[in-house]
């Protein structure tokens, strides 16, 4: 399945250049969100980088999550170079994401506190539906094929690619826009907050492999528009539910690790760690994010078709691995991703040139 | 006189309807005085749809404590503006 | 390459279990009543599911859980798999609704009113992701994901199933959707003035909207090879999935319905039929004036005005994210008993509506059906099943 085009929301803009700006320029510190303490970091998008009239022309009464998935849905359709060439009717759509839009899911509930249950705004519960985006990303790209939602608080990304592949496989489709959007919002935060550690600087630290790691809230959309045919401008996907690296592990290969803070115990990641790859991870660029798995996936792709590596953000404890400390040129052939749940289990993506 | 408060009354709902219209309906780009009182609001005049028709019988309900009850009547009632703000000044009459 | 249908469970207000189901349809009877499972002022009629749902693990309590997994058991039973699938690749693909949002009250109130509250109903939301709640239930190992494509997500979960089969990703699946009647939903569909204060009348002139329900319905795919290897002997099957998306409007049908079309026609030619050759459509016919009349249209136009439809909804209310599965479900069993039911709540012909839904318990000689289920989101899903002999 190859990678014709891919597009990117996140805190520090959009785009694909955007990417690879923040990759090039290395960590900075996270914004805020309101919560009932007063605030807490959070790596939130800038309105601004949701202000485009043009593209979210269809999309007056959208909200924030929606808007990340049209726009990162949107770029990657017109970074593949084939918007207006392709067939709609064969283009499929698969958003997957992990907590939904429910910032508009709590402002529903709002309504029925304050103005009670025949009192509550239609438009406020037709948005807070999981499949809201995916329906606004149909609109605004006229997507005709199969349109479906899925959710995961794991592997929900992973899910969404095998998917994909398959309705490639079966003649379902001949495109499909794959991916995921996942928001910051005041309740999900205050939760994270409790459930999680904060740190006071920030930093994620994702190579500390902590047993009770840090999180700070991240948000975004990513999106990939993936084929059997024409257009690997990003590499491919080599594998979307592999259970380890191969081995031997294949010349020019890098391991990038999904740990974000948000599990209870990043230990487990030592020990894929010492697998023997160069391994990064860049979840201190994004924030922690259940959909972090696709942020990684954009971050390989960009290596592949750059042949760059990008020095790791955040190093701390890193130790004596074999961590990347400066960006610059390399043959970079393969890109593993590696996931754990909380109960250990993994998943690795597998990217190729 | 009867006649004056009547229109009096009905100047201060449709100015307070245009407001509300264009913040709880996100209609970007139009100011609550471009819009004009005879304005058709769905279709072809200001674009709203069916789920904002909806969204206007929560909004007659929160702020002028009107209710909608039956909305194939709300097609007339939705026409525009000055049919909006003639159902609201009626029926908030008609339960003095 | 079919996916064989080796076992079915249901649950709705239509009937507690297969049988249950079989002999509210064969009587027409229709249990819908007030909302008794939470406090309400809405008042209209709604479709409850009483009786003695099996308990959900601890730490992921949720009736929708339950429901699922109720209909999970009679389904693994049928199928002879109610031992354990220790050994078997299995796949879990479930859609819901309610299930996939963190909307209880009680928390959110809480911390409304206080800034802070407990934590428990957070971390039960984030343990119990259905699809994989079920997989852990049942001990599955293969892929699992939960579809959240609101009113067609557990059709569009079966066709997932078939696409994981088809490309050789499991032997089996459990496939299906399960959603509690749940407060958020009862408001949400009240304002959008879509339902009905009576008992909904899916295709008739009269008809006022819908009725909300709750249910699960499960079906357990497997491959050929992978039912004849353990002893299966398969009888009925899911030949043909079709989707597409309207990309018109967030909550309305495009009116000309040529979404819903194009996922019928590619359900027919992926099961490689013709229109003539399916013998009923259960419609997804929600009893709102638009569905109705859009998939009413559609259905004449591809099959004919003549061609036998009904909607089941009139015994279950609409059950959303279960609705899909349910209803391929109940054409399954139809297809097997080789009956359906009249479409409860039809009276007069719509003169909007080129057809009539079925007014009679209706023999079926046929071997292949259509379901159909439309969405929000302008997503259009059609399942073709099949029987054997």
């Amino acid at each position: 399945m190859n990678i014709a085009g891919m597009g990117v929301v996140f805190t520090r803009g959009r785009g694909a250049a955007a990417l690879e700006q923040a990759l090039e320029q290395g960590w900075v510190a996270p914004g805020t969100v309101a919560v009932p303490a007063g605030s807490a970091p959070a790596y939130v998008v800038a309105p601004e980088t949701l202000a485009d009239k043009t593209v979210l022309a269809k999309a007056r009464r959208a909200d924030r999550f929606t808007r990340m998935a049209v726009l990162a849905a949107a770029d990657a359709l017109q970074d593949s170079g084939l918007a207006g060439r392709l067939d709609t009717s064969r283009l499929g759509t698969i958003v997957a994401t992990a907590l939904g839009p429910h910032t508009t899911t709590f402002g529903f509930l709002d309504g029925i506190l304050e103005f009670g249950d025949a009192g509550v705004s239609p438009t406020a519960f037709s948005h807070s539906v999981h499949n809201a985006a995916a329906s606004y990303i149909a609109m605004t790209l006229d997507v005709r094929g199969p349109t479906l939602t899925v959710t995961h608080f794991h592997f929900a990304f992973h899910q969404a690619l095998l998917l994909a592949d398959a309705w490639l496989a079966e003649g379902r489709c001949d495109h499909v826009l794959v991916g995921t959007v996942d928001e910051v919002g005041a309740v999900m935060a205050y939760a994270s907050g409790r459930l999680c550690r904060t740190p006071a600087d920030g930093r994620i630290k994702p190579l500390a492999f902590a047993t009770a790691p840090e999180a700070v809230p991240g948000e975004g959309s990513v999106f990939f528009l993936v084929s059997r045919g024409e257009g690997a401008g990003y590499g491919r996907v080599a594998g979307a539910q592999l259970t380890a690296v191969p081995e031997p592990a294949p010349e020019g290969a890098v391991h990038l690790l999904d740990a974000d803070g948000l599990s209870h115990d990043e230990s487990g990641y030592r020990a894929v760690a010492r697998e023997g790859l160069p391994v990064a991870s860049y979840a201190p660029l994004c924030g922690s994010l259940m959909t972090i798995s696709a942020f990684h996936a954009a971050v390989a792709a960009l290596m592949l078709r750059r042949g760059r590596r990008y020095a790791v953000p955040v190093p701390d404890g890193a130790g004596d691995l074999q961590v990347c400390h400066e960006s610059g040129p390399a043959e970079i052939r393969h890109v593993f991703c590696t996931r754990l749940d909380c109960a250990g289990n993994r998943v690795t993506l597998h990217l190729a040139r | 006189m009867q006649g004056q408060d009547r229109e009096q009354e009905l100047v201060k709902i449709r100015a307070k309807l245009k407001e509300l219209l264009v913040s709880n309906l996100n209609m970007e780009g139009v100011t609550p005085d471009q819009i004009k009182d005879d304005d058709a609001l769905f279709g072809e005049g200001l674009g709203l749809d069916s789920l904002d028709a909806v969204e206007i019988v929560v909004i007659l309900q929160r702020n002028f404590s009107v209710e909608v009850k039956d909305m194939e009547k709300g097609r007339e009632i939705f026409r525009s503006i000055n049919t909006l703000a003639t159902y609201v000044y009626e029926t908030q009459q008609a339960k003095k | 390459m079919p996916a064989c249908i080796t076992g079915i469970g249901v649950v709705s207000a239509a009937g507690f279990n297969r049988a249950d189901t079989l002999d509210s349809f064969a009587e027409g009877r229709r249990h819908f009543g007030k909302v008794t499972r939470f406090e309400s002022p809405l008042d209209v009629p709604v479709f409850e599911v009483h009786g003695p749902l099996p308990a959900a693990p601890a730490g992921s309590e949720s009736r929708t859980l339950q429901l699922a997994l109720h209909a999970v058991s009679e389904a693994l039973s049928e199928a002879g798999l109610g031992a354990g699938l220790t050994g078997r690749r299995v796949g879990v693909c479930f859609g819901t609704t309610v299930a996939s949002q963190l909307n209880d009250m009680d928390f959110y109130t809480a911390y409304r009113q206080t800034g802070t509250a407990s934590l428990v109903p957070v971390e039960r939301f984030l343990k119990g992701n259905l699809a994989e709640a079920v997989a852990r239930a049942i001990g599955a190992q293969g892929p699992r994901i939960t579809v959240v494509n609101a009113c067609s997500s557990s059709a569009d979960a079966v066709g997932v199933a078939l696409a994981w089969l088809r490309c050789g990703l499991c032997d089996c699946v459990v496939a299906g959707g399960a959603d509690e009647l749940n407060r958020i939903p009862l408001c949400g569909f009240h304002s959008l003035s879509v339902m009905s204060r009576e008992p909904c009348a899916p295709f008739d002139r009269d008809r006022q909207g819908l009725n909300l329900g709750e249910g699960a319905g499960v079906l357990v795919l497997e491959t050929e090879d992978a039912a004849r290897r353990r002893g299966a002997v398969p009888a009925l099957d899911v030949l043909g999935y079709g989707a597409a998306c309207d990309a018109h409007h967030l909550t309305a049908p495009r009116p000309d319905g040529t979404g819903l079309e194009q996922a019928i026609r590619l359900s027919l030619a992926q099961a490689g039929l013709e229109p003539a050759a399916i013998d009923f459509v259960n419609a997804h016919g929600t009893a709102t004036r638009d569905n109705d009349r859009t998939e009413g249209s559609v259905l004449a136009r591809v099959f004919g005005p003549s061609v036998r439809v009904l909607s089941t909804k009139g015994y279950t209310g609409h059950t959303l994210g279960a609705a899909g599965a349910l209803e391929a479900a109940f054409t399954a069993l139809g297809l097997r008993a080789g009956w359906v039911p009249a479409s409860a709540g039809f009276v007069n012909q719509d003169p909007e509506i080129p057809l009539e839904a079925l007014r009679t318990h209706t023999v079926v000689r046929g071997r292949y059906a259509l379901s159909t289920s439309l969405a929000f989101g302008g997503n259009n899903a059609a399942l073709v099943l099949g029987r054997r002999v």
